[in-house]
């Protein structure tokens, strides 16, 4: 459905010396700089697949977002989504894909939502009774059935959130960029968001990219995930895989009856955290067992955790590491 | 395909944009009025920069004398013409002006992903008709009375001339007019080019016939603003050379082509922003 090979963007910048000085200097002289929003990115997307895409701020995640959707033209490489190359914007194209972005919004600030819905059916030509059907369809899914005659600028972040959602969905397509729609939203809204997305794709069988800043949407809604820094792909697979990517560790927490001695715990593994009579240790998965049972020997213990990793500080080292 | 079937995708294609358009102009019209209070005072506004406009009438009349070989009667055609186009031109100006804000925000983002023509949204999106409605009811009366008071023959090449001529000011000022607005995309900021080409148009606001031959020659063929307000009056008085016809017909096609080829040339230095 969706292949992406090589794909690259730079963007042209230039720096400004602090103060009036470097502004009056700037205007007669700047120095061109480039920068590599993204950077030689491969991947495919399967038809009906859900993918996360994850990294840290300027990654390139919306910058790739924006090459699939044909808002920006790449500096190199090639993608295709269902056939089409994006940045051609054939409009059999753009009636294909949708997309939803957390920090930017389609619907006219002033007037009741389902105003710039009516707009949508006629820009993406939609019969009659299919968009009263897929209002009333995803309006009591989103839960807003109440709300689509309120001006947009009267709604609460997380209904204009579900408004935007519905609007990108009028004209049913079969794939759908989501990037960072969750975010700014309270827990609950969240939750509502992710339990759509996830009930819609299941009955649709939509194709969609979600890049997103909260773990758990990619958890809950994300088999797969792919994961860019400095724009390139650094990991692509499953979030439960990725401990084992970083080393296969696990995380052993004691409670004791005594203070713990630091120089004792020291030759098991990496000590996370040492407080009074609790001890954190990263240890090797392989080494768990014997660990455990010198540990147990050793020390007075009380109580005993065995994890894993956490997935955001997996996700963080892969940001630092790679 | 054959010709019927794609006349058949040509109407429904033009219907659909119609309706897109009358959409726009309705949303903006009820965006509009949420506001009363700014909606009014921006009649208000509009209602005194017409009073100012009036006065020239007001002086050209009560003076009495011939300028460029045009009676005061004629004179008032022309800056009937004049003040009707600036209606016009005012329902489009916030669309062109808000696009270099849309190109440093990033807000075209949602509107190059529609399958529409990115072009005819950027234009019609933002439609105001608080500025139209003083200005075209006083622009008509002032030509329907120059007409009348000179004495001008109401017969139907007089009348649909000035029509088309109207209609290809209409389509030279889109064109003409989106240009300069344009450069956003490379620039980013360019208010100081969009106020040159507001005083640009306040040319208009008597005959061209009033300026030196060098001057009439550049605002007609170079940068033919002049075309826009002077030549439905011009045709009407008969003083269109064959030339002038066709060039005055011919000029808001060659412009909308150049306009057509500048903007797709633009969106592709579009770079968006915010993430």
């Amino acid at each position: 459905m969706i292949q992406v090979e090589h794909l690259t963007r730079n963007f042209e910048y230039y720096t400004k010396a602090t103060g009036l000085k470097g502004s009056v200097k700037n205007l007669f002289h700047r120095e061109k700089l480039i920068k590599e929003a993204v950077k030689d990115v491969s991947f495919c997307v399967e038809k009906g697949e859900i993918i996360g895409l994850l990294g840290p701020n300027g990654a390139g995640k919306t910058t790739t977002l924006k090459m699939l959707s044909g808002i920006l033209f790449p500096s190199s490489g090639s993608a295709r989504v269902d056939g089409f190359i994006p940045w051609e914007r054939k409009d059999e194209f753009k009636r294909k894909f949708s997309i939803v972005m957390g920090q930017k919004n389609q619907l006219w600030w002033d007037l009741p939502a389902c105003d710039s819905f009516y707009l949508n059916k006629c820009i993406f030509d939609i019969s009659d009774g299919e968009y009263r059907r897929t209002i009333s369809e995803l309006s009591e899914l989103l839960d807003v059935k109440d709300l689509l005659n309120v001006q947009v600028r009267r709604l609460s972040l997380g209904e204009r959130m579900k408004m935007e959602i519905l609007a990108a969905l009028i004209h049913r397509p079969e794939i759908l960029f989501l990037d960072e729609p969750t975010i700014g939203l309270d827990l609950i809204s969240q939750q509502k968001i992710r339990e759509f997305l996830r009930s819609y794709r299941e009955e649709h069988h939509t194709t969609i990219i979600l890049t997103s800043h909260y773990m758990k949407d990619i958890e809950e809604l994300c088999p797969r995930t792919v994961i860019i820094n400095h724009g390139q792909v650094v990991y692509d697979g499953g979030l439960l895989e990725m401990n084992r990517v970083m080393g296969d560790k696990k995380r052993l927490t004691i409670k004791t009856s005594a203070p713990i001695d630091p120089s004792c715990l020291a030759p098991f593994g990496t000590v996370c955290s040492l407080n009074g009579c609790q001890a954190t240790l990263e240890i090797a998965r392989n080494n768990l067992t014997q660990v455990s049972s010198r540990l147990l020997s050793l020390l007075p213990v009380e109580d005993f955790t065995v994890t894993d990793i956490p997935i955001e500080e997996s996700v963080a080292l892969f940001y630092q590491n790679r | 395909m054959n010709v019927k079937t794609y006349f058949s995708k040509l109407l429904h294609r033009f219907t659909r944009y119609f309706r897109l358009l009358f959409l726009f102009a309705k949303f903006s019209l009820m965006a509009q009025a949420e506001y009363r209070l700014n909606f009014f005072s921006g009649v208000t506004v509009e209602c005194g920069y017409l009073l100012v406009k009036l006065s020239y009438v007001a002086v050209v009349t009560m003076a009495g004398v011939n300028i460029g070989g045009l009676s005061p009667d004629e004179i008032v055609i022309f800056i009937g013409t004049y003040i009707l186009m600036t209606g016009i031109y005012m329902v489009v100006y916030p669309s062109f002006s808000s696009l270099s804000q849309k190109v440093r925000e990033g807000s075209l983002d949602m509107l190059i992903v529609k399958p529409v023509s990115l072009q005819f949204m950027l234009s019609f999106q933002n439609i105001d008709f608080s500025m139209l409605i003083p200005n075209a009811a006083a622009g008509i009366i002032l030509i329907v009375t120059g007409w009348y008071q000179a004495g001008l023959p109401v017969t139907l090449v007089s009348v649909s001339g000035f029509i088309l001529f109207l209609l290809s000011g209409v389509f030279l000022t889109y064109s003409l007019f989106l240009l300069p607005h344009l450069l956003c995309f490379w620039l980013v900021s360019n208010r100081g080019i969009a106020e040159i080409t507001a005083a640009v148009w306040d040319f208009n606001n008597m005959p061209q016939l009033i300026y030196g031959k060098w001057m009439q020659r550049l605002g007609t063929f170079i940068l033919p603003v002049f075309i826009i307000t002077n030549f439905p009056g011009l045709f009407l008085l008969d003083r269109l050379t064959p030339f002038l016809l066709f060039w005055g017909l011919a000029a808001p096609v060659l412009f909308f082509i150049l306009c057509r080829l500048v903007f797709s040339r633009a969106v592709k230095h579009y770079t968006s922003a915010g993430g």
